[in-house]
């Protein structure tokens, strides 16, 4: 057993995102009454569809899977400095070729399914591998291309599955592929919980995304504060030229980072594809990518934080349903208020780290 | 009267006073060179000056006038202008347009250039500042980019006109229509700042020159006292309180040669033009030289791989010129970098990453199977700490939270730790406190005795000579003499530093 030690400075850096958190729920409360509902009975809404039935709160935490390996894919390629906006071409890519493995591939189970998880992995990291080496051979910036290869692979998804993949006729109008087999689906978990005592009705999706995201999460916390390579990341997302001059290949390393971040991001349809739908369409949400871009900012790139803010930015989509539902206040003040969060998160992170350095001069001293 | 006075200016960063009680006027009809190494404070003092950085204390007089200098649009409404050494221009804009910009005249919002267009006309005029206004500014070359940023201040009436080592990026020819200007601007009345690392430059154009080192004022001259070496004995010199006891040099084999080393400059002009030297085992080889003579390109060359014209360089008799940083590092090469904030520290970093960066990488801090090993790391950090008095609360602490001098030692202590062959240190003791400053010249004494083959590169020339066993002065790209510390004098190496001595 390792001991966690937690010193002050731990402690004030974790001030940043609770501030946030509190000063956006004034924030709301005040919309609230300006829009002439009672907060009591926008609280009680909130409350009632995120937490007021074992399902909802099974709910937050089924919507927070696509969410977590949005965060974390994004999160892991700023570790190294890169920024990567393509997550969402690289799921909708990731997820196709995922799904190919699954509907065209014969397995037991034992196997098919890790073979699905990789080959989506697989997908998603070559969507990210043409803006990687555009990157470190002609500088040429990753936000432009990944943005340009997330229009592609939308295009190229909608293509697929309405000619060469597609598998319409049988039993929708919806384009679509064929059916993924048995042996590939996710099988949902409810049953393990009612065994502890957690009566998790079957309409949530409580699936094997669970189980993938807590490993992905201790693999990556492992690759990032316990391997060499992933200490080289850190470096080089510090400082280019100091990493340089330590001997670190930084080319190397930025591909390197930002293909496993497409790896990850290949992950976030996971859920909707195997275990919700069982079949592939370009219709499954989009939009997840870009959210991951505030998960991973919020949950200040750590994997952890990306653990607190996808169940955060959860809650609050289930919070924004509730809100439409049982007051008179419009879901989208929910947009408005994750932007707020992110906006105060940032600035009181710049104080509570400005404040950091000064005492840890004096200490110094 | 002065045009412009600042009194007993103090600026102090973390573990560095960059100005200190420095005091500094401005005549009208003159031009005031400012000379100093870098990191001597100069740079810090005109921020104040323009608004750019506050002073911790310290008075501004504009025509005996205190002033308070918030921002730049503080300055510019005092009559203060700046040129900096990297232009603040738009590139698709014309030359017109860059002037005006930021003073733009209209009318119900529709600009009007017509009269702006006159009222530069005859600033052109007056000071022999011709350019074509229609002409887009990334078509221009760098000497007239440079005159549109001296008619954009002048067009905001400045009176006061920094200009910020503006001829570092000028032709010998574009230099001279420069001081042309410069000439016109004095018989107009205008007071001029001259910041340049070019002696012969400061001495052709400058009625008064103040000399600063390490963030105080050492003495400002009339051009009449003014000559070439002492100047730059004021630059470099530093009262003699740090005597190194050394024992003599007992050199061993050649650990690095550096055969006619040709290399091109950003810019394009021969930085390099064939460098020679031999550094040999135990032994400290100085390069003395005044800073932008191509130093800092000579230990880049030998630091990374970089795209060189001519030569080789040897370690040990192998070339290395095809090996990356890592293979470098894995071959003994160390490196103390000139600026180690930009090269050296990863600064939100806990010191014992610090410590171990560069050899991060192999046992024993990283397993076989590339997991960092934590204690190893942190035991032999705190080792390093111990035996380099590095002053830090515990190892675990960010780097930034540590003064200059202290970086510096963990920069140092991490080099030598590695047990390089060659060492190359590049300005070692810049902007560091006394203290550290004696630190760091025993262990690079220490090192040299060890049998460690020593590069040392420094604009200090008491650093230099008490240091090395022997120098090569630097001056424009080569190596112009090799001298021996013991029958040289400060005086002889400054002459051949400044060019004023042809090697015979």
């Amino acid at each position: 057993m390792p001991k966690i030690k937690i010193n002050k400075y731990q402690v004030y850096e974790l001030l940043s995102p609770i501030i946030g958190f509190i000063a956006s729920v004034i924030v709301l409360l005040i919309i609230v009454i300006l829009v002439g509902e009672s907060p009591a009975k926008a609280v009680g809404a909130i409350y009632k569809f995120t937490m007021g039935t074992t399902a909802r709160l099974a709910t937050v935490f089924s919507i927070a899977f696509p969410l977590f390996f949005a965060g974390l894919a994004v999160a892991l390629a700023f570790r190294a400095g890169v920024f990567n906006i393509g997550a969402e071409g690289q799921y909708f890519i990731g997820g196709l070729v995922g799904a190919m493995a699954g509907i065209y591939l014969k397995l037991p189970p034992v196997i098919h399914i890790p073979v699905v998880i990789i080959f989506s992995m697989i997908g998603g990291a070559l969507w990210a591998l043409i803006p990687a080496i555009l990157k470190v051979t002609k500088g040429i910036h990753e936000v432009i291309s990944t943005i340009m290869f997330n229009n592609i692979a939308l295009a190229l998804v909608n293509y697929l599955v309405n000619g060469p993949l597609s598998g319409r006729g049988t039993s929708s109008l919806e384009p679509q592929t064929h059916e993924i087999q048995a042996t590939a689906q996710f099988g949902k978990l409810n049953s393990l919980f009612r065994v502890i005592g957690w009566n998790v009705p079957d309409h949530v999706y409580l699936d094997y995304s669970l189980i993938l995201a807590i490993i992905m999460g201790l693999l990556v916390w492992f690759l990032l504060f316990r391997l060499r390579y992933g200490f080289e990341i850190r470096a080089v997302g510090t400082s280019i030229d100091v990493s340089h001059y330590a001997g670190i290949r930084v080319s190397r390393v930025q591909v390197g980072a930002f293909l496993m971040s497409g790896a990850i991001a290949g992950l976030i349809g996971m859920q909707e594809i195997f275990a919700i739908r069982r079949f592939y369409t370009f219709e499954i949400a989009s939009g997840l990518g870009f959210e991951g871009i505030a998960i991973a900012l919020i949950g200040k790139n750590s994997p952890l934080g990306v653990v607190f803010a996808s169940i955060l930015f959860a809650f609050l989509k289930q919070a924004g349903y509730g809100l439409q539902l049982f007051t008179s206040v419009p879901n989208a003040v929910i947009y408005l208020i994750t932007g707020l969060m992110i906006l105060f998160i940032v600035v009181i992170d710049e104080v509570m780290t400005r404040y950091i350095r000064a005492l840890r001069k004096k200490e110094a001293v | 009267m002065a045009l412009l006075e600042m009194e007993e200016i103090t600026k102090v960063f973390p573990g560095v006073r960059a100005n200190d009680k420095i005091s500094f006027d401005l005549k009208a009809g003159e031009v005031h060179a400012l000379v100093g190494e870098n990191g001597a404070g100069k740079t810090t003092l005109m921020k104040i000056l323009y608004g750019l950085q506050k002073p911790d204390s310290g008075t501004i007089y504009l025509k005996d006038q205190p002033i308070t200098i918030k921002n730049p649009r503080d300055a510019i409404n005092h009559g203060i202008g700046m040129v900096h050494q990297h232009f603040m221009l738009v590139p698709p804009f014309t030359v017109l347009e860059n002037i005006i910009l930021g003073a733009e005249t209209h009318t119900a919002g529709v600009l009007t250039m017509d009269k702006p267009a006159g009222q530069v006309q005859t600033i052109m005029e007056e000071n022999g500042l011709l350019v074509d206004l229609t002409m887009h500014v990334e078509d221009l070359p760098v000497g007239i980019q440079q005159r549109v940023e001296i008619l954009k201040i002048l067009y905001r009436g400045a009176e006061s006109l920094v200009f910020d080592e503006p001829t570092a990026v000028l032709t010998p020819q574009e230099v001279e229509d420069l001081f042309k200007t410069f000439r016109k601007m004095k018989e107009q009345g205008k007071g001029i700042i001259f910041i340049s690392h070019k002696l012969d430059e400061v001495l052709e154009i400058a009625d008064r020159i103040t000399v600063i080192r390490r963030g105080k004022v050492i003495k400002t001259l009339d051009r009449k006292e003014a000559n070439k070496s002492l100047i730059a004995e004021l630059m470099v010199g530093k009262p003699v309180f740090l005597k190194v006891e050394k024992k003599p040099a007992s050199p061993g084999k050649v650990i690095l040669e550096v055969k006619d080393l040709g290399r091109k400059s950003e810019r394009g002009h021969m930085i390099l033009n064939g460098v020679n030297l031999k550094v040999r085992a135990g032994e400290i080889y100085g390069v003395a030289g005044v800073e932008g003579n191509g130093q800092t390109e000579l230990v880049q060359s030998l630091a990374e791989k970089v795209k060189l014209e001519s030569g080789d360089i040897l370690v040990e008799g192998e070339s290395i010129l095809n090996w990356d940083v890592r293979k470098r590092r894995e071959n003994g090469l160390g490196h103390i970098p000139e600026d180690r904030h930009k090269f050296g520290l990863l600064l939100p970093f806990p010191l014992a990453k610090n410590i171990v960066l560069g050899k991060h990488h192999l046992p024993p801090f990283v397993t076989e199977l590339q997991v960092m090993d934590a204690k190893a790391i942190r035991s032999y950090s705190r080792e390093t700490i111990e035996s380099f008095d590095i002053r830090t609360p515990s190892e675990m602490t960010p780097a930034n939270a540590l003064s200059g001098g202290n970086q510096q030692k963990v920069i140092v202590a991490r080099e030598l730790r590695f047990e390089p062959k060659l060492l190359m240190a590049a300005q070692p003791t810049r902007g560091v406190d006394v203290g550290a400053t004696e630190f760091i010249y025993k262990q690079l004494v220490a090192a040299r005795d060890q049998g460690k083959a020593v590069l040392l590169v420094s604009a200090d020339l008491d650093e230099i000579l008490s240091l090395s066993d022997r120098i090569g002065v630097f001056f424009k790209g080569v190596i112009i003499k090799e001298l021996d510390p013991a029958e040289t004098t400060k005086e002889e190496v400054g002459l051949y530093m400044t060019g004023e001595q042809e090697s015979a």
